[in-house]
């Protein structure tokens, strides 16, 4: 399920069509492939157990362009983000043959 | 090392339901609700076991050892400068996956430590099997499963903790990929004589590596300008294997080890959609939602109402007798006065408070325990950016609606000082219980219920108006809503009981003491005939400004003590019982007295903590700005029945 060559986001997203968490259709899985932003926010989202090469799916998005609502299918929890943070974070989608 | 009371700390991530096993164990002594951040700050207690003593310690959730929160610190002072005889990783089991990476951190430490898997229950529930006796082999901990809130695995726990402090059981850090552990021991290697280690030095070598502002880099760096390179140089090179930053290497690194213990000793059976998770998609459903949240508040304070009006009328009537009897029987003496008093005092708490209070607190435990404070936080996260903050405060102003004082402690959770200085500032103008109390006896007792709809309704629209202007004094970004959302659950009755039992206690012996006190001393202040003194002085203010009865000064000052103390001096000073009062004041003076008295100064128990968490200047500013927004909206009222 996990492979590390697949980590090395950088590559990986010059072929595979990436896209801004805020765009992700809801009910898709997605796979992180980079967090944008200062080392603060990267390491808060770290420490929350979102990592590069996690699967996320949207499940959900509050009233009038509100936060999102993210499932982590890797570690399978729930975390609410605001938009400004999910505009830096960077998905891909997770073609069929895994 | 303590030998005669060993130290025993609960560490784990935020919401794993620490708490809810320390007060299993402890008995009840730590808050608890379904919401992530609910423990800002440590507790202690003493546990006979088996006829030795041990300190058990609760502390707030972390999600790392590399704190981002005010109150995750409290975790690394206890953890690091504490030095503990034992760690209890709690662990919420549902969560396995991702709350393994903290374990993982811990063992790092190599203290000794024992896992414990809390909330088998929702963990069974969603299809997990996790073989505890597999994972006790890959941690090289013992792993004990329990079902806090039902006190299951208390008793496991306590034997494990015996054995683990008598036989001195250590565990080993479990190990990273070769090339990053190469770097690590190379760094590890060149940490110089001095350097203050912590735990051991494989751990503080990744903490160097690691953190980004160690309290040790800034001055131990400076001095050492040749280990900065050097650190510099490993940072790199730990940088260079991934193509990350070295910190991210090192948290993949951890986030590796979890998942594969996760995967190795805890298997899945496809869980079928729970009707809970189709009723969570409906609550946080974005129109449906915001229909529902209305609908619970709107719910929650007319079923107190409800509840509380005619059990008020009811128990009202034999203090009423009481005080009738003791002025028969004693005339105008000061034993009468006295008596009086203290009748009022101790009715005014039974009578006036309980019957509010009580359903308030049973409903608060309700919707902290569902899980519902994350909820709403999210849903109203945008309408928060309206005035200046986010979703994040939404929990703290509903803590604010039971009482400030745990509101403002838990705005530690907020991230941002900005945020959290606001917060501190608005949360003294959220009608808490005592001030529920008072609206809900006045206003909608003697005006209607609709009146008191209409007055909740300003009073939020007031904080709206006061967020926007004090979030464009104190400009800032704000970083944004990151929020953990848990999972919805059934309160458990006894949990509610338990919690309600507490806060009432504390009630009774904080708080009434203070209502019934104030009653006596006002009763002696008007036998020496004092409060008429003080009524004249405060006259230009309160009858001058506000335009009420001039006996009302004494009340309003005393106010600052307890808020329904005002309300209980009030009958005093004006001199009539409940259900004459609109015969000496008017709606207009009504609705003044209730406004100042809920907005014009935090009690004395909220000013103290804001004092205490935010300094004098932050407790002086607040005082002086509940002040002028009290006598600028009182004035908005007069004006307004000028004009109608
Ligand atoms: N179903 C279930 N619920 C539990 C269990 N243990 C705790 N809870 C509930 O989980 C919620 C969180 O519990 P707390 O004890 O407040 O969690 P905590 O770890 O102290 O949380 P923070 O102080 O925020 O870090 C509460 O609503 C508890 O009633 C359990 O074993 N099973
Ligand atoms: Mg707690």
């Amino acid at each position: 399920m996990f492979h590390k060559s697949n980590v090395k986001g950088s590559k990986l997203s010059n072929q595979a069509p990436t896209c801004l968490l805020s765009e992700m259709p809801q009910g898709e899985a997605f796979r992180i492939v980079e967090i944008r932003g200062g080392p603060g926010l990267q390491r808060r989202l770290l420490a929350l157990g979102f990592h590069r090469g996690d699967l996320l799916v949207l499940d959900g998005e509050a009233p009038i362009r509100g936060p999102l609502l993210v499932r982590n299918l890797t570690t399978d929890t729930r975390v609410a983000l605001g938009r400004g943070i999910a505009n830096k974070i960077i998905v891909e989608p997770v073609r069929n043959n895994e | 090392m303590n030998d005669n009371k060993p130290v025993i700390v609960f560490v784990g991530q935020p919401n794993c339901g620490k708490s809810t096993l320390f007060n299993a164990i402890a008995g009840f002594k730590a808050q608890t609700s379904n919401f992530p951040g609910t423990t800002v700050t440590h507790a202690h207690s003493e546990v006979l076991w088996q006829g030795k003593v041990y300190t058990i310690v609760d502390l707030p959730g972390t999600y790392s050892l590399t704190p981002h929160e005010p109150q995750e610190k409290v975790v690394l002072t206890h953890v690091f400068q504490e030095k503990p005889d034992l760690i209890v990783n709690v662990v919420d089991a549902s969560l396995l996956c991702r709350s393994l990476e903290l374990t993982v951190e811990l063992l790092e430490l190599e203290y000794p430590m024992i896992v414990v898997l809390n909330m088998m229950d929702l963990a069974e529930k969603k299809g997990m099997s996790i073989e505890a006796e597999e994972l006790e082999k890959k941690l090289g901990v013992p792993v004990i499963k329990s079902i806090a809130v039902r006190g299951l695995g208390t008793t496991e726990l306590m034997n494990s903790v015996e054995k683990v402090l008598n036989e001195k059981i250590k565990p080993q850090a479990l190990k990273f990929s070769p090339e990053v552990e190469k770097r690590i021991k190379k760094l590890q290697d060149l940490l110089p004589e001095d350097f203050p280690v912590v735990a051991n030095k494989r751990f503080t070598a990744i903490k160097a590596i690691e953190a980004e502002a160690l309290a040790v880099d800034k001055f131990f760096l400076e001095n050492n300008p040749e280990f900065k390179t050097q650190l510099d140089q490993i940072r790199q090179e730990i940088s260079a294997l991934r193509e990350f930053p070295a910190y991210e290497v090192i948290a993949a690194e951890r986030h590796h080890l979890a998942l594969k213990i996760f995967e190795e000793c805890c298997r899945v059976r496809h869980a079928r959609v729970r009707a809970a998770e189709k009723f969570d998609n409906l609550i946080m459903h974005p129109v449906f939602g915001l229909f529902f949240l209305v609908l619970i508040f709107a719910g929650m304070f007319y079923l107190i109402f409800k509840v509380g009006s005619p059990l008020e009328a009811w128990l009202l009537k034999p203090w009423e007798a009481i005080k009738l009897a003791i002025e028969n029987r004693f005339g105008q003496s000061l034993l009468a006065e006295l008596l009086s008093g203290l009748v009022q005092g101790i009715g005014g708490g039974v009578a006036i408070v309980f019957p509010y209070f009580i359903p308030l607190l049973l409903l608060m435990g309700l919707l902290e325990d569902s899980g519902y404070l994350a909820r709403a936080a999210f849903l109203l996260d945008t309408f928060m950016h309206y005035i200046g903050l986010h979703g994040k405060s939404v929990p703290l102003f509903i803590l604010g609606f039971g009482c400030n004082v745990p509101a403002i402690m838990a705005t530690r959770i907020l991230e941002s000082r900005r945020d959290r200085l606001i917060t501190v500032l608005l949360i003294p103008f959220i009608p808490c219980a005592a001030r529920t109390t008072i609206i809900l006896a006045l206003v909608a007792f003697l005006l209607g219920p609709w009146w008191a709809v209409g007055f909740y309704f300003f009073n939020l629209l007031v904080i709206a108006v006061l967020s926007s202007i004090l979030s464009r004094i104190f400009k800032f970004s704000s970083p944004g809503l990151i929020l953990e959302i848990p999972s919805l659950k059934w309160p458990a009755f006894k949990n509610i009981m338990k919690k309600t039992y507490f806060n009432l206690a504390e009630f009774v012996r904080f708080a009434w003491p203070i209502l019934i006190g104030g009653s006596v001393l006002l009763s002696l202040l008007s036998f020496m005939k004092f409060d008429r003194l003080m009524n004249d002085l405060l006259s230009p203010f309160v009858s001058g400004l506000l335009g009420l009865p001039q006996s009302l000064g004494v009340t309003l000052v005393f106010g600052f003590l307890r808020k329904e103390l005002s309300l209980l001096m009030m009958f005093q000073a004006l001199g009539v019982n409940y259900a004459n009062l609109l015969s000496v004041l008017n709606q207009e003076q009504l609705l003044i007295f209730v406004v100042f008295v809920n907005f014009f100064i935090p009690c004395l128990s909220t000013l103290a903590i804001i004092w205490k968490e935010m300094g004098r200047k932050v407790a002086l500013l607040s005082v002086l700005l509940n002040l002028s927004v009290a006598v600028v909206v009182s004035l908005l009222i007069r004006l307004a029945a000028l004009i109608f």
